[in-house]
């Protein structure tokens, strides 16, 4: 099964406002997700990484081009064709964890599966609850679990239903680097040992080194990728990107070596919001 | 700091209208009702005052019973007092005037011409500058009439026909000679009809007493003020008669009108309040939101140097801003109903109104405005304060309101409600009974405070349970999960609904315990299986009360008594009596001599219930003077005290001093049928005899028992429609919460959408939280109005009330209650479906 695309764009163009106020924030950009990978998006803050996602997702739909997901055209679909797409093909993972805090940890991990109406497999549930390490902490509410556990909540909602592909919206972006470690190898451990396929944005070059390739977008254009990354190598590649977009739009320069420190800083930077 | 704040309220338009409405609602009502009473009144005083615009003095008699009735008149003037007035130096003329209610017109059917207006029989003494001819010519002979436009077009009767009336005295036939109308184009004065007879004719038929008038209308000589020629008529005349500036007697002749405009004030200023109090825990609730909502912008003022008052009172000037803004709204609609009102009210009264469109006096504006400012106002204090309490570091923090602990608010509600119940307890026993309001009233109202200040506790496991009953679905669990999230919003939002559904059960309760209390008395006190009665209340209608002897004879009929019925002034004081047979009276309406005998009573003799022989001081043998209105003082003997009975209340006195009754008829028959008689046939029997009086009709006791409780659907369809609408209100109040709370949510909604949740079972979700909280808040109002309404009849039911609980109603309530939910949610639930999944994430 490795080799086919999980989810895949294809000359994706997405384009907001009209005329003087337009902002091309994707330009054409064309990617394979392999199925059973684990790919990290980055790039500097406006260069169209969580815009990629949400349109790969099918929660923003794309000026041109298309998505896939499998061997489901995304473009084009409607509310219910994207309700039933969210349903059987696709697990989110959030910054803000985004439990409920009505339910407890475990029913927050088989709200998908009770939404669509399935039953969880036992086995299945049973390996990912030990894998995520929760088994005593599954009768609490969102409210009574650290950050980091409620992260591991939110992942485990993800896997359970086994989904094609698991989107990751910087994961790791509201949690310290011990919690942040934990969830990082829980994702790498998903994907080499259950074949999960995983797309993560982040602007940390050590959430990104967890990941079996790295793409890396500029001004809404994939500029480069590397395999198998390590946090040293995402690093240069990051400078090189800030200092050509430096030489290429003066203008610019400060705001996003502002954002290439704090990524290098260790990531934990929360102030950036999503492109959206 | 102003301006940044009128900002923050122009933020939150849509929720601010929904609590807006509330307040528009009630300063509606209240403004309506005070405009449309103050342009009746006005519009009744400026028409009494163009009645009497051609006198300046009036002289009447003064009622021997100390009760005016202002339409029958039984106070008269004699011709000599007449002649006397005449007489006075200044009068430049004067006309004696016979004019009183009571001619009963038959019309082409064959039918009494109805009508709640005054009936006037009067007798003709020309035209004037307010009467006028309109065709034909005036009564000249003892059997000529002529009639208002309104009677001749109400019946369709024209010059030259025959028309029977029926007077004191049994219907006569007239030929009709006339139709006149009065100034200005009217057909009547004030929906009254007139019948004008010849004077003489007037004096026998209306007043029973010729050579008498009920009024000499007096015009004063040029250079005499009406105030001088008053002292010198009532100097002539002597005390025993009453004079009168015109001004006074229009304001008498209005008094009626003011007793009915007060009635209409107080009804709809009750209904303006009610509405008012719902809206007061709308508004309360949507500041609490806003001011939970925008925790950390009062924050950041208080960051920048803003003190805990600058943070009230701008909360407070939002609120009255707001408080302003919905009372102008209010007054504006309501002048508007108000006009309306008073269309409504001159097309059921046959009347134009001497007024061009409404009155709208100052103090109606001040009091409305004042109204609404200060619901809002109070309303928005707790929530001000809490605002206040806001403190800076909130800005830094991520905006969490923690629950605050239901604890003290749950003792506090405990003990508010056993007070309220001890009240009551304390009152049921008799141990406490005065004053009235405070021990009843206040323990009503501790009971509904105690119960609304349990509401939030109640909320979870109450709302919880209900909840079970949508089944296990996913949206379903989410919307009664949601429910209990936050109780202290749901528990006022659903406060709001309750004190609508509270007043409108116990109100069912009562009234359903009075039917069936109605019902009982019938079945069980009351052995007549056929009443015959008149066909209105205005006590100058009836049969002759001779034919007693004829009901009796009919076939079947075991017993039979007709009772006349007045009000008289009896051992000094003014109270209503009967008239009867008294031993036929005592086995038809089952009562028992608890001292002396019930025999057949003579002229002079009478007997009195406990109630009455307690009030008057007297027992048996006691001598009672008796003064009726047209009989003159006699002294009445009382030969037996009866029990207190349902069936029959105040004193019987014998038949013979009865004909001093202002109407010479019996207004009531009461015929027992023995067991071998057909209740059909007797029926029929008794329609025959009163073939030819049209005025009465026989009914048999499932008729009579619906009769004597149709009153109590009136009042309660009055209530229900006016409930329904703070119920609306209340509705509002729901649609607000559940628009905040979507909005809160807005993050969650996104995400269980990005997890696979559908528009459809998102807005379920929304829709089973909106019919908890409607139905959670119906059933504390069907559960506390149904206790309130159970102590209400214990209390004041003796043995009349029969208590009734109105299950089918309570279930209506409920059922209506989740109807409400679901309208409710329809606004909120679109809002939560539409929601941009990707937005609605990214969303802080």
């Amino acid at each position: 099964m490795t080799g086919e695309a999980a989810a895949r764009a294809a000359e994706v163009w997405k384009i907001y406002g009209h005329g003087e106020a337009q902002v091309h924030a994707l330009r054409g950009v064309s990617a394979d997700f392999q199925r059973g990978q684990f790919t990290a998006i980055m790039g500097p803050s406006g260069s169209g990484k969580s815009t990629l996602m949400h349109c790969l997702a099918g929660l923003d739909d794309v000026s041109a081009g298309e998505v896939f997901i499998g061997d489901t055209r995304v473009t084009g679909l409607g509310d219910a064709g994207l309700t039933k797409l969210r349903r059987e093909k696709v697990g989110f993972i959030f910054q803000q964890f985004n439990l409920l805090p009505t339910l407890t940890a475990q029913e927050n991990i088989l709200l998908p599966l009770a939404i669509s109406g399935r039953k969880p497999d036992q086995q299945w549930y049973d390996l990912v609850i030990k894998t995520v390490g929760l088994g005593d902490r599954l009768g609490h509410r969102p409210t009574e679990l650290s950050g980091g556990q409620q992260q591991r909540v939110a992942c485990a909602r993800a896997l359970v239903a086994r989904p094609e592909v698991i989107f990751a919206d910087e994961p790791t972006g509201n949690l310290d680097s011990r919690s942040g470690t934990e969830v990082l190898g829980f994702l790498r451990g998903s994907v080499h040992e259950f074949g999960q396929t995983i797309v993560m944005v982040t602007h940390d070059p050590r959430a990104a080194s967890y990941a079996d390739r790295v793409v890396f977008l500029a001004d809404g254009a994939i500029v480069d990728e590397i395999l198998q990354p390590t946090e040293t190598s995402v690093l240069d590649r990051m400078k090189n990107l800030d200092n050509e977009a430096r030489a290429a739009a003066p203008g610019n320069a400060a705001a996003q070596n502002t954002a290439g420190q704090n990524a290098a800083a260790g990531g934990n930077a929360v102030e950036e919001t999503p492109d959206a | 700091m102003l301006k940044a704040m009128l900002r923050g309220l122009l933020a939150h338009k849509l929720r601010l209208l929904l609590s807006a409405l509330a307040i528009v609602l009630g300063t509606m009502f209240m403004s309506a009702a005070f405009v449309a009473g103050d342009t009746v009144a006005q519009g009744f005083t400026s028409l009494f005052s163009t009645v009497n615009s051609n006198l300046d003095v009036q002289v009447t008699g003064v009622s021997a019973t100390g009760q005016d009735n202002p339409d029958v008149i039984t106070a008269l003037v004699p011709q000599s007092v007449a002649d006397q007035v005449a007489k006075v130096d200044g009068v430049q003329e004067s006309t004696a005037q016979v004019i009183s209610d009571g001619a009963r017109v038959i019309d082409k059917n064959g039918k009494v011409v109805p009508g709640t207006a005054p009936r006037f029989g009067a007798g003709w003494t020309g035209t004037s500058s307010l009467l006028q001819m309109r065709e034909g010519n005036p009564p000249s002979g003892p059997d000529q009439i002529a009639i208002s436009a309104n009677l001749a077009q109400d019946t369709g009767y024209t010059v030259g026909d025959k028309v029977d009336v029926i007077t004191l005295q049994p219907r006569k036939t007239f030929q009709l000679v006339g139709i006149f109308g009065y100034a200005g184009g009217r057909d009547s004065l004030a929906g009254e009809t007139t019948v004008a007879f010849t004077m003489p004719v007037a004096q026998e038929l209306m007043l029973g007493k010729p050579g008498n008038y009920t009024s000499v209308d007096v015009k004063a000589a040029a250079g005499v003020s009406q105030e001088e020629l008053k002292q010198r008529v009532q100097t002539a005349v002597g005390p025993q008669y009453k004079v009168q500036t015109a001004d006074e007697a229009a304001k008498s002749q209005a008094s009626g009108v003011d007793a009915f405009v007060n009635v209409l004030k107080t009804g709809l200023t009750v209904f303006a309040v009610i509405g008012l109090i719902t809206g007061a825990f709308l508004i309360f609730n949507t500041f609490s939101m806003l001011v939970a909502q925008r925790t950390r912008e009062l924050a950041l003022y208080r960051s920048f140097g803003a003190s805990r008052g600058q943070v009230t009172r701008s909360v407070l000037t939002e609120s009255v801003l707001l408080g302003l803004a919905s009372a102008i709204v209010g007054l504006i609609i309501g002048i508007g109903v108000g006009w309306l009102l008073k269309k409504g009210l001159e097309a059921l009264s046959h009347t134009n109104l001497p007024v061009s469109g409404v009155v709208v006096k100052p103090y109606v504006v001040v009091l409305t405005l004042l109204v609404g400012i200060l619901f809002t106002v109070v309303a928005a204090l707790v929530p001000s304060l809490r605002a206040s309490r806001v403190p800076p570091i909130a800005a830094m923090r991520e905006a969490s309101t923690p629950d605050k602990p239901l604890r003290t608010l749950t003792v506090l509600g405990l003990v508010t409600l056993l007070v309220g119940v001890a009240f009551l307890v304390l009152k049921l026993t008799k141990v406490w009974k005065d004053p009235l309001w405070l021990v009843l009233g206040g323990g009503c109202l501790l009971v509904f405070a105690g119960v609304v200040m349990l509401a939030p506790a109640l909320s979870r496991p109450v709302t919880r349970g209900l909840g079970a009953l949508f089944g296990g679905s996913v949206p379903a669990r989410l919307g009664t999960r949601n429910t209990g999230r936050n109780p202290r919003r749901t528990a006022v939002t659903a406060a709001a609904l309750m004190i609508g559904v509270t007043l409108a059960t116990a109100a069912g309760v009562f009234a359903s315990s009075v039917k069936a209390g109605v019902t009982d008395l019938f079945k069980n006190d009351m052995k007549a299986q056929l009443i015959v009665q008149t066909s209105d209340f205005t006590g100058t209608t009836g049969f002759d009360p001779a034919l007693q002897a004829k009901m009796r004879a009919i076939p079947g009929v075991t017993n039979a008594v007709a009772v006349r019925t007045d009000q008289v002034k009896l051992g000094g004081k003014s109270t209503g009596i009967g008239s009867a047979d008294a031993l036929a009276a005592a086995e038809i309406f089952t009562l028992t001599a608890k001292d002396g005998t019930i025999r057949p009573l003579q002229a002079g003799e009478i007997i009195l219930d406990e109630n009455a022989a307690k009030s008057l001081n007297a027992s048996v043998g006691t001598e009672l003077p008796l003064i009726t209105t047209r009989g003159g003082e006699k002294a009445e003997k009382v030969v037996a005290i009866i029990e207190n009975s349902q069936t029959w209340s105040g004193p019987m006195l014998n038949t013979t001093d009865a004909a001093g009754f202002t109407s010479p008829y019996a207004q009531q028959g009461y015929v027992q049928v023995g067991p071998d008689g057909d209740v059909g046939a007797v029926k029929d029997q008794l329609n025959q005899l009163f073939a030819d009086n049209p005025e009465v009709n026989v009914v048999d006791q499932e008729q009579l028992i619906k009769q004597s409780t149709s009153f109590l659907d009136v009042i309660l369809a009055i209530l229900y429609v006016l409930l329904g609408l703070t119920i609306v209100v209340a509705v509002l109040g729901v649609i607000n919460t559940l628009l905040l709370s979507v909005y809160e949510r807005t993050r969650e909604i996104g995400m269980i959408r990005a997890i696979g949740m559908n528009r459809a079972s998102t807005a379920w979700m929304i829709t089973v939280e909106s019919i908890l909280i409607s139905f959670f808040g119906a059933l504390l109002g069907v559960v506390v109005g149904t206790a309130l309404g159970v102590a209400i009849v214990k209390i004041f039911g003796g043995d009349f009330l029969k208590l009734t609980i109105p299950w089918a109603y309570l279930i209506i309530t409920l059922v209506l209650a989740v109807i409400a939910g679901v309208v409710a949610a329809i606004l909120p639930a679109i809002r939560a479906g539409r929601l941009n999944v990707l937005q609605a994430i990214a969303y802080e």
